[in-house]
């Protein structure tokens, strides 16, 4: 496992940048996620990191030795497609053992290594059969195991999660997760999906448009995004125009004292995250309390996700806890804001 | 609606029985001329509405020993000479046909469109092919690399499109960069990874390609000059110099190989069908 480390990477492709002057440094056996919409540059990021992409400009290290323009075959990195892409031609058994022929590796040994990866993955079972006659949770793991095989720098995870049902996707996101913090192996996960990079991985770097909008701990995303897209992609946001004056912020309908990084006075935009509004009895003893209509109600079996317009029109999405049975579209309810669930993010 | 069920209207009185009359009436019309050649082929004369004199063998002994008039030679040789030659251009095709169709379904290249077109279009007639091949080559005429080389070009098309049709079907880029990932390099990637998991699509296209190359008649007929005759002369020469029933038996014979043929593929066929199971 190594530290692996982009630093000011840029690729184009003819007039198109696809990324832009990232820098990303993943520690040793840290899980980095990618997240970010199609087309921002994520999966071209992996493909730099992998080598099947040459950076235009910037270095790309493996514990710090420079691999920019070091071909994928002597990278050693272990990589996971959306298609696991498995060797149809092969049993379970040779797809495993196939990185370390390829390296090299004795016979006796990488059937082993082999035997000892589809024993972890718990699949141990299936060395004889054809990946094409696997589930495709089976096929995940075949293909997880095949990249470990190689004991790579780094393993690439790219969309392994995509096409999967929403169940075993949970089952299968949990293993994962699981499997990776006892391999403590050096992990780049990208995903469109922000709630699986939120629940895997150790941090996160936000892409849109190749930029780089952000990177840290999931928390930190969710808390303190950097910027209204941040903000918007990772979770649900209200994002509101409010006015920052002398240690005050004015949401319109409510004062409450600016927080620490509310910036100079003038204009700014804050996010309010829907769990942070307090509804119902608990909201009379918010330091500020208002009233909203609700217009809209989304049964989401653990929430009740609502919309509820403020008196001046302006609309916040609310999360009602289940409990909140007689909330009917078209009802008054107050709401309750503490100063910690104000959260300035641009300002000017 | 109801009334229309109960009494059966036009369509579902007789609608069933009519698509089986016809498909029926196909089968017949396209059966009929291979089973009355292969029945005809063990009988001895052939003068009124049917053939008589059942059952000989002496036909099939004329064609398979060269004792008739027809090829004045056996069978045996011509279709090994020919499934020589025809292999000849299977392997031609394997060598090149191959990178194209993985060229073609893996990269998009300038100019990837027109290859497509020249490698799955069948250009040259086998007449004109032969022709043009004899007035540029007239020394290559009597031997038989004029006819491999042919062969290849005419029937480049059908492995082009079996071993295309077999890449489309797999997502290529993603598996090749697994294999590259893995430390295999670009040759060692595509001959143990891309090759065999094409193995279904280039099975199809060499046994198609063979058994064209093996009958063709245009181009064989205007380049081969002496020598055993490949198969398509072989049957041409039983066709025009033998007598009927000896003909039929010769033309038997490329019907046999035919089926052969069809049955291989759809074994193959199957076999591909299991596995995606």
């Amino acid at each position: 496992m190594s530290e692996v480390s982009l630093d000011n990477v840029t690729k184009r492709f003819d007039s198109t940048v696809a990324v832009d002057g990232i820098s990303i440094d993943i520690d040793d056996g840290e899980v980095m996620g990618i997240v970010g919409p199609s087309g921002c540059g994520k999966t071209t990021a992996l493909r730099l990191v992998a080598g099947f992409e040459t950076a235009t400009e910037g270095t790309i290290r493996y514990d710090r030795e420079d691999v920019t323009h070091v071909p994928p075959e002597n990278r050693n990195v272990g990589l996971v497609f959306q298609s696991y892409a498995l060797f149809n031609n092969m049993s379970v058994l040779r797809n495993v053992t196939f990185g370390p022929k390829m390296h090299g590796v004795g016979k006796d040994e990488r059937r082993r290594r082999a035997r000892e990866l589809l024993e972890l993955l718990d699949i141990e079972e299936l060395a004889d059969r054809n990946p094409k006659t696997l589930s495709g949770g089976q096929q995940q793991r075949v293909g997880l195991a095949r990249a470990l095989a190689i004991e790579p720098h780094i393993l690439l995870l790219d969309e392994p999660m995509t096409g999967l049902d929403a169940k075993l996707k949970q089952t299968l996101r949990q293993e994962l997760g699981e499997l990776l913090d006892e391999l403590d192996v050096t992990t780049l996960y990208v995903t469109h999906d922000q709630e699986q990079a939120m629940s895997m991985c150790d941090r996160i770097a936000v892409m849109n448009d190749g930029h780089l909008e952000q990177i840290g701990t999931p928390a930190e995303i969710y808390e303190q995004p950097a910027n209204e897209f941040v903000a918007g992609f990772i979770g649900t946001a209200n994002l509101l125009e409010a006015t920052v004056q002398d240690g005050t912020v004015s949401l319109g309908f409510a004062e409450m004292a600016a927080p620490q990084n509310a910036g100079p006075n003038g204009t700014a935009t804050v996010m309010i995250r829907p769990d942070d509004i307090r509804i119902g009895p608990d909201s009379t003893d918010a330091e500020v309390v208002a009233e909203v209509e609700v217009t809209n109600l989304f049964y989401q079996g653990e929430t009740i996700q609502a919309t509820g317009r403020l008196p001046d029109g302006r609309t916040l999405t609310l999360s009602l806890d289940r409990s909140l049975t007689d909330v009917g579209t078209g009802d008054s309810i107050p709401i309750g804001l503490d100063p910690a669930a104000v959260h300035v993010i641009e300002s000017g | 609606m109801a009334d229309r069920f109960e009494s059966g209207g036009l369509s579902a009185r007789f609608g069933r029985p009519f698509v089986t009359l016809v498909l029926g009436l196909t089968l017949l019309f396209l059966a009929f001329p291979v089973v009355m050649t292969f029945v005809s082929s063990f009988g001895s004369d052939w003068f009124g509405v049917l053939p008589t004199g059942f059952v000989t063998f002496d036909n099939w002994r004329d064609v398979i020993f060269g004792t008739g008039v027809g090829a004045d030679v056996a069978v045996g040789s011509s279709l090994a000479y020919s499934t020589g030659l025809a292999l000849g251009g299977v392997v031609i095709n394997l060598i090149v046909g191959v990178p194209i169709a993985y060229a073609v379904a893996r990269y998009d290249f300038w100019g990837r469109n027109w290859v497509n077109v020249f490698a799955i279009l069948p250009l040259a007639p086998g007449i004109i092919l032969g022709i043009a091949f004899l007035r540029t080559y007239p020394d290559l005429s009597t031997s038989g690399i004029a006819l491999v080389i042919g062969y290849s070009l005419l029937k480049a098309p059908y492995m082009v499109m079996a071993v295309q049709s077999s890449f489309q079907s797999m997502d290529l880029q993603q598996i090749e960069e697994s294999a590259r990932s893995l430390g295999a390099s670009w040759p060692r990637t595509f001959l143990t990874v891309i090759v065999p998991n094409a193995r279904t699509g280039i099975v199809a296209g060499s046994i198609i390609s063979w058994t064209l190359a093996a009958a063709e008649f245009n181009f064989s007929y205007i380049v081969y000059s002496r020598g055993t005759p490949p198969l398509a002369i072989f049957l041409f020469n039983n066709i025009t110099n033998a007598s009927f029933l000896n003909a039929a038996a010769a033309v038997s014979v490329f019907f046999l190989l035919i089926a052969l043929v069809t049955i291989t593929l759809q074994i193959i066929g199957n076999r591909g069908a299991v596995r995606r199971v």
